[in-house]
């Protein structure tokens, strides 16, 4: 396939957590804010003149800084993230909107707190309460825990504008990006995708990493682009495969699955676009802020909530992207040390292999999985394993 | 019932005798011999070096002995034993005061086994764990090492409402158990709860049995016999799980897949507390228990009252979940009746709190860490002769303070705290501290807990008081909720228990505490605290042995503290295996 015209660019905005279009929107008086959860709203983080930025650390080298702050026992995201606030990588931040859901990133986030490793002035990091369940009262509290503890904040130290009009208009422009990567992604239901698993994964994180008003432009062309994109006729991938499980935001991690000969159909990761790319439809009769909590609740894959429905849901989710995006199988994938995903991981693969009838591979990896011959080999090696079942099954090309 | 029991007979007595008769087929009896031969010589040795030791005794030394009981409690240990050569001689009133304490235990478990003799008898082949639980006196023995005069019945009488609840709930999980006694009656009123949060919602439900379901088959035995939840941790681990994971979660995941749990109960109330891996450890279980299930949620940000509304509603909503599931009816009065006695309790507790603070601590040790976070946890106010044990305490702990008494032979030399999730497989971590080194632990984090007086006449009020209680069940109080609980909380306890010793836990699978590990150092270094680290892997003995743990306090103490040990026999020893 010919390569995308803004590709190299979009890459170039991923190097740093702090890429020169973070620069111009706080040039043009914009402000900042980070998380790291799907807990936090992202669409709520980008009201009136603030702008969202979900934090990651590229290029991760050594993190014997927050080793010795958090112990070499904890995830690697997390320490990655500290990591970088030592080295200043975060110095952009006006605040940190932060959710007491895992509590290893809670430990970050509070070592970033205690150790005043942001040095604005009116810099603040806030820690929301989250629900584990979702119910008419758990979806209140969850509402007047954002409204509390992020809203009210960044009104008070910011003079945000926190109005319900200022909500309803936030959630048209994170919808006019929705929209742009739904279509993108649906594009990979194809029986020869235009787009790689890589390329979108690229693109969706953009999404995530820059003020949104600075990318549409491009994302919209690059839309176009991929619509008309003619694919090589002999598919250069030998199977197709569902990524699944904790946050990636390693394109290292999509590139030697790809390298590996899977292409990645399906995203259903934290950083990915189930959840986190769904429009969000508002009515009118209700106030924004509930619908919007109400969205991210029920929306939400995350292993943390622990009521029957929600487990089920988890489960149904992975087997229907699966089917829908036509994936020969799943990889299950979670980020070392990380404890929802480590129980979640161990047995939603099995469930997926054992009741959903879902070839698995079920794997852990470190933050930085580029380098990992390992993972490489056992990436290959569940190829193989698919280009057999397809072979025995009488099929032919993988598109099939 | 006894249908049943003779059901699982005929099921299980052939095929357990076949196996019987190909273990002892396949026993090289002269391998034995040279065994037993081994560990005749062994005794032999060690009595003839006793004798040799009281022999070569001064007149005043053998008084002492006679008296206040041995100084030197290693050679109790021996090497790949499970058990100690001999019970400690603790002088000729402690040992008598010992002796009532083990006999109570005895019967204890006497009235167990009476109470359905032919469920309790197949339980013990039909569950692994069961067996461990003989080891109980060993536990007592074991967890009062050093103690002397009315201190061995204070810890007497603290480990006894434990055992007996323990005794309890075994015979009516057995009894209740489809495989075994499957009591009709008392299936009809039995209700399961996480063994991760509190019980007290129970008192509002007089009628039903609450039993925290994996208590006994994971928790408590853990602490009895530091070997027993490996095989529920290589379960679950071999099932894909990694091994970083805390084993409390883990094991009790072992556990359902292993199906150690006995078949019974109307419904389940599962927990998010206390921490992550409690949480997840629901989807494990649910699969397995096929009940009923309601998962209890507590908001984590439990200092924030703006929570208190959400986890007051789950209250209401699990309580009338309950009331639908059993037909039974939540009784006010009752509650009250309840919450009253634990309110009390609360303020006996802050009394011991108060007497360690002094320079006499009196109420010290591994029986009292037991003791506070079953009664805090478990009883909760719920069992009245449990109140009689915080009376009985309460006077004696007076009288020993007013006569200035020290709880151990040997003498405390530094004042310290533990902190941080104790190691289950070494629950008597503490008394080797005091016996080997003086270091006598006044308080541990898990002791300090909830101390505000639940409301007793508001019924909206209670409620949401119950709330908060939950919120802060044992580990979370600490854990949870943000730094200020374990940080800043330590600092605290520091200077109000004037301690000079941190001994500070790191629980290798515990994210919670590892997050803050850095701070810990830097803030007791710019304080002047000895800070030390102990790691250990709360119930898997494998990852950090006992005596891994023994021998990061030994290091501190001879090479920072330049100190000798109180007892050299403990420094370097043994227990692999040991119970």
């Amino acid at each position: 396939m010919k390569d995308l015209k803004h590709l190299i660019y979009f890459e170039g905005l991923l190097e740093n957590a702090n890429n020169p279009l973070i620069e111009q929107a706080r040039a043009e008086g914009k402000l900042a804010v980070g998380y790291t959860c799907f807990h936090m709203p992202e669409v709520l983080l980008n009201l009136d003149n603030c702008f969202s930025v979900r934090l990651r650390a590229p290029n991760t080298g050594s993190m014997d800084i927050a080793t010795y702050y958090m112990s070499n026992y904890t995830c690697e995201f997390c320490r990655a993230l500290l990591e970088r606030s030592f080295e200043g990588g975060f110095n952009f931040l006006d605040a940190l909107a932060g959710v007491d859901a895992c509590a290893e990133m809670n430990r970050c986030m509070e070592n970033i707190e205690l150790q005043n490793l942001i040095p604005n002035e009116k810099f603040f990091v806030t820690h929301a309460d989250i629900p584990y369940k979702v119910e008419d009262f758990t979806i209140a509290h969850y509402v007047r825990q954002i409204k509390n503890r992020v809203l009210s904040r960044l009104n008070e130290v910011y003079g945000v504008d926190i109005s319900d009009e200022s909500i309803r208009k936030a959630v048209n422009e994170h919808n006019e990006v929705c929209r742009i990567i739904t279509e993108i992604g649906n594009l990979r239901k194809q029986p020869n995708p235009p787009i790689t698993g890589y390329e979108f994964h690229v693109l969706n994180m953009v999404t995530y990493c820059c003020p949104k008003y600075l990318i549409l432009d491009k994302l919209k062309e690059t839309l176009t682009e991929i619509k008309k994109r003619k694919p090589d006729a002999k598919p250069w991938y030998r199977a197709r495969v569902a990524l699944v499980g904790s946050e990636v935001d390693d394109l290292g991690f999509t590139k030697l699955i790809e390298d590996s000969g899977a292409l990645i159909v399906a995203d259903r990761f934290c950083f990915g676009s189930t959840p986190g790319r769904e429009e969000i439809i508002l009515n009118d009769d209700e106030d924004a802020l509930t619908q919007v909590c109400r969205h991210y609740l029920e929306v939400s894959e995350c292993p943390r909530f622990m009521s029957n429905e929600k487990i089920s849901q988890r489960r149904e989710t992975a087997d229907r992207l699966a089917r829908e995006y036509g994936a020969e199988g799943i990889i299950f994938e979670q980020i070392k040390f990380c404890d929802f995903w480590a129980f979640e991981r161990a047995l939603a693969s099995h469930v997926q292999e054992a009741e959903y009838g879902h070839p698995v591979l079920s794997i852990d990896r470190p933050y930085n999985a580029r380098s990992s011959g390992q993972l490489r080999t056992r990436m290959q090696a569940f190829v193989e394993s698919l280009e057999i079942k397809r072979i025995q099954k009488g099929g032919g090309s993988p598109q099939c | 019932m006894l249908k049943n029991n003779l059901k699982w007979a005929k099921k299980n007595i052939p095929q357990d005798l076949k196996i019987w008769k190909e273990l002892i087929s396949e026993v090289d009896w002269k391998d034995v011999g040279k065994k037993l031969k081994k560990d005749f010589e062994a005794t032999k040795e060690r009595i003839t070096d006793e004798v040799k030791t009281v022999a070569a005794m001064s007149g005043s030394e053998r008084v002492d002995l006679l008296v206040n009981g041995e100084k030197h409690l290693g050679r109790l240990y021996q090497s790949g034993k499970i058990a100690f050569t001999r019970r400690e001689w603790k002088g000729v009133e402690g040992t008598a005061r010992d002796f009532v304490g083990w006999l109570k235990i005895w019967g204890a478990m006497s009235a167990m086994v009476m109470k359905d003799p032919i469920s309790i008898a197949e339980g013990l082949f039909e569950y692994r764990w069961f067996s461990s639980y003989l080891a109980l006196p060993a536990f007592a023995d074991r967890n009062n090492l050093g103690l002397r005069g009315p201190h061995v019945t204070m810890a007497n009488e603290l480990f006894l409402p434990v055992f007996r609840y323990g005794a309890d709930m075994i015979a009516t999980l057995l009894m209740a158990d489809e495989r075994l006694g499957n009591n009709p009656k008392i299936r009809e009123k039995l209700l399961l709860f996480d063994e991760m949060t509190m019980s007290q919602m129970m008192a509002g439900f007089p009628n039903l049995e609450g039993i925290p379901y994996q208590l006994m088959p994971v928790f408590l035995v853990s602490e009895i016999d530091q070997l027993i939840c490996i095989p529920y941790i290589d379960a679950v681990e071999s099932f894909g799980l990694p091994s970083d994971t805390c084993p409390v979660p883990t094991s009790e995941c072992g556990a359902a897949i292993m199906d150690a749990l006995p078949h019974c109960g109307l419904g389940f109330i599962s927990t998010s507390t206390p921490c992550d891996g409690s949480d997840m450890a629901t989807s494990y279980q649910d699969r397995r228990f096929k009940m009923p299930t309601y998962p209890l949620t507590l908001p984590v940000r439990y200092d924030d009252e703006d929570t208190v509304d959400c986890g007051a509603e789950d209250m209401k909503r699990c309580i009338k979940w309950v009331e639908d599931l059993t037909g039974e009816k939540w009784d006010w009065d009752h509650y009250f009746e309840v919450i009253r006695r634990f309110n009390e309790q609360t303020n006996y507790e802050m009394h011991k709190w108060e007497i360690n603070k002094t320079p006499y601590p009196q109420v010290i040790g591994p029986a009292y860490e037991l003791f506070r976070k079953w009664s805090y946890e478990m009883d909760g106010g719920l069992y009245p002769s449990t109140h009689k044990t915080f009376k009985k305490i309460d006077k004696m702990m007076d009288r020993a303070y007013e006569k200035r008494m020290q709880p151990y032979r040997a003498p405390i030399r530094h004042r310290a705290i533990v902190w941080s999730c104790p190691a289950h497989y070494y629950a008597n971590f503490s008394n080797w501290l005091q016996n080997c080194w003086g270091i006598g632990v006044l308080v541990e984090m898990e002791s300090l807990n909830f101390t505000k007086m639940l409301n007793t006449d508001d019924k909206e009020e209670a409620i949401r008081d119950l709330a908060r209680l939950y919120e802060r069940m044992v580990m979370r109080k600490h854990t949870n909720g943000g730094h200020v609980h374990v940080l800043e909380e330590l600092w605290k306890q520091v200077e109000e228990f004037n301690v000079d010793i941190v001994i500070m836990y790191q629980h290798v699978c515990c994210k919670t505490m590892s997050g803050l590990q850095g701070l810990f150092d830097e803030q007791a270094r710019e304080r002047g605290i000895h800070l030390i680290w102990v790691e250990h892997d709360l119930m898997d003995p494998r990852t950090v042995s006992r005596r891994d743990m023994r021998s990061k306090i030994n290091n501190y103490m001879v090479n920072v503290f330049q100190e000798e040990p109180l007892d050299p026999s403990l420094v370097e020893f043994e227990d692999d295996v040991t119970w």
